[in-house]
């Protein structure tokens, strides 16, 4: 099949989800008025609650959603297939994805900013707000977990990586410079950083470096030990935004070259029902997150964006734009990858050698090549991209385990206090889990609690419909199914893939650790989920009861 | 004619528009809100010192304390709202 007709049917999904849908959705079912206050009005403080303008916002939800994961978890579902994936990716952003970050901000800007904790506290239980953080944390090590293998696998695997990794991370700290001390011109600098990260780029097929997956792993926790510990404006903000450039240039380049080449998908439509990682049911819908739904976005929209909205009617374009906008990105990168490998078997040898950072290298790759763009080149920015995406989430999230584990154990332990400290512990617990389980697992779990999370968002929008006494039902049956495909994900993943080679003897040493531990924490979310939903539960029969009493009163009230 | 130069002029503007607004949000307005986060410290801390003055309890010495005070009146207004929000972990996320 030809690749466009893959396009052809992002059209479609685009086209009713937004134009049809979401507008049905934001008009009957929300009824948003331009007219009433924001919390962004309303509490005008100057920093957090400040009205932005929708197509700054739509550019900010997207860069805070869209990282490397939906690149790599389709990547990785390609072994069931393109066609599940592709089909997941548009059935889940249309029915699912877009819902739960347009929702989710729509409720928080109805009730006055909260985020996901306080609303919790609020719709569901006070002890949920704990659970959630708890559940956060949690969920924050394994995504440290499953970037930081595919980050160093990347870089271990391709020797013309690491030289513009450190271009990048040099390039940062002279904008950082830039900007902040010598107070040079914002266009002239974004000149000098592009200049600089591209040459390293070109550069990169030239003075290779190799070292090998131990050596990458220990620079990455250096880089993320001082990506947490530096002054945001040295380090972290420059390089976020020199980042951006590449991005643009990657995604741009690459919807062009998939349209100018028309490739057809090479790789089968349908693969094996039941691979390594287990069945397609209900392994895929954790395999592949971003891109069709996923909790980190109801995160983004609750505690960033809904403080920054200026009108009700914003919340529809800034938060489903920005969902279909992250659905374009899976999908190019399914297709760019679906037709770059000749055969299923060059697909799985490059994964299981390399990582998903070696599919996407020669899949983008693929894709700029066509455009004219020398194939070294072009493949270098195909791996450049993914792993300059994937560390910037390890920054945000090592940065927010730091300020975590000082809150969660500061009160009991004053050493973990100290910023140094609370990072390093985050450094080495995720060091372990590297070294120790087995990474498409990890990722599973990682995917697994980014799904639950996105099931606790979705609960608390059917939690705050149904006190309004609105319809709730098209977010309660995506709530159903996602809850039950991802407790149903982790539980398989923990006791028939994590505990068995532990039980029967073929893992020794510090693997069984690893593995028990993985086992542990998906166990461990598992029971954190049934709580929230016995809760959720409890709070629901709670406002289905008084509606009841409410319209009984109003029919005593007519007669 | 000129109603339709306009239109044009400004259709061209907005598509520009669009994209160098795009540009901004995803490159630089998380820099600008760390930016304004930086200033709102500085100022509890502006607000702090001169916290005696404005209760009648002169902390300072009153003369620079007075004289910097028209530089904090104006800042009361959203410092009352940043410091009396509830606040959780999540709040230092994005």
């Amino acid at each position: 099949m030809n690749s466009l007709v893959v396009l052809l049917f992002w059209a479609i999904i685009v086209g009713l989800g937004y134009f049809v849908y979401s507008k049905w959705v934001n008009q009957n079912i929300f009824e948003a008025d331009p007219n009433r206050a924001t919390p962004a009005k309303m509490y005008l403080d100057g920093v957090d609650y400040m009205p932005a303008n929708k197509t700054v916002l739509f550019g900010f939800q997207l860069n805070s959603i869209a990282g490397a994961a939906p690149i790599i978890g389709p990547i990785i579902a390609l072994q069931w297939g393109w066609l599940p994936a592709v089909l997941w990716l548009g059935f889940g952003v249309l029915l699912i994805g877009w819902v739960q970050d347009y929702s989710i901000c729509m409720v928080s800007v109805k009730n006055d900013g909260d985020t996901l904790g306080a609303l919790s506290y609020k719709l569901i239980s006070p002890r949920s707000r704990a659970i959630l953080l708890a559940f956060i944390y949690f969920y924050l090590l394994l995504l440290a977990t499953a970037f930081g293998d595919v980050i160093s696998k990347g870089l271990s695997g391709n020797a013309a990586l690491p030289l513009p990794m450190l271009v990048a991370v040099g390039t940062a700290f002279l904008v950082g410079h830039l900007i902040y001390r010598s107070r040079v011109n914002i266009l002239l600098t974004t000149l000098v950083a592009i200049v600089l990260i591209f040459g390293g780029i070109a550069l990169g097929n030239y003075l290779p470096i190799r070292a090998s997956y131990n050596v990458m792993l220990v620079a990455l926790c250096i880089f993320a030990y001082f990506g947490a510990t530096l002054p945001v404006w040295q380090f972290i903000q420059p390089y976020n935004y020199a980042s951006v450039y590449v991005t643009y240039f990657g995604i741009i380049t690459g919807i062009i070259g998939v349209l100018i080449s028309a490739k057809p998908m090479t790789l089968p439509a349908v693969g094996s029902f039941n691979i390594g990682l287990g069945p397609l049911w209900p392994m895929m819908f954790v395999t592949i997150a971003c891109g069709a739904i996923s909790g980190w976005h109801s995160l983004v929209s609750s505690i960033g964006t809904s403080r920054q909205i200026e009108n009700e009617l914003d919340v529809r374009p800034v938060t489903s734009g920005a969902m279909f906008a992250e659905f374009t990105i899976s999908v190019i990168a399914v297709i760019v990858c679906a037709t770059a490998f000749t055969s299923n078997a060059d697909y799985l040898a490059q994964l299981k050698a390399a990582g998903p950072v070696a599919i996407f290298t020669t899949g983008l790759g693929g894709a700029i090549t066509s455009l004219g763009f020398p194939a070294t080149f072009a493949q270098s920015v195909g791996g450049a991209m993914i792993l300059i995406l994937a560390l910037t989430t390890i920054n945000l999230v090592f940065r927010f385990m730091k300020v975590a584990t000082v809150e969660l154990l500061g009160g009991k332990v004053p050493l973990a206090r100290n910023q140094h400290v609370a990072v390093l512990i985050a450094v080495i617990i995720t060091f372990f889990l590297i070294k120790t389980g087995y990474w498409l697992y990890i990722w599973v779990l990682f995917g697994g609690a980014n799904q639950l999370m996105a099931s606790l968002a979705l609960l608390l929008v059917t939690l705050y419909l149904a006190s309004t006494a609105k319809n709730y039902r098209f977010i309660l049956y995506p709530m159903f199914f996602m809850y039950i495909s991802t407790v149903a994900a982790i539980f398989y993943t923990a006791f028939f893939k994590l505990l068995p080679p532990v039980f029967s003897g073929q893992l020794t040493g510090v693997k069984t650790v690893g593995h028990v531990l993985s086992a542990t924490f998906g166990v461990l979310l598992i029971v954190l989920a049934l709580i929230l939903a016995y809760d959720g539960y409890q709070a629901f029969k709670k406002y289905r009861a008084a509606n009841a009493a409410l319209r009984l009163a109003e029919a005593g009230k007519t007669h | 004619m000129v109603d339709k130069a306009e239109s044009k002029k400004k259709k061209k503007s907005g598509i520009f528009g669009f994209f160098k607004d795009l540009t901004y949000g995803m490159a630089t307005h998380g820099m600008a809100r760390q930016a304004l986060k930086t200033r709102s410290s500085m100022e509890h801390l502006f607000i702090l010192i001169t916290m005696g003055d404005m209760l009648g309890v002169p902390i300072l010495p009153p003369y620079y304390s007075l004289r910097l005070l028209p530089y904090v009146v104006p800042q009361i207004t959203t410092w009352k709202r940043r410091m009396l929000r509830e606040k959780d972990l999540m709040d230092s996320m994005f």
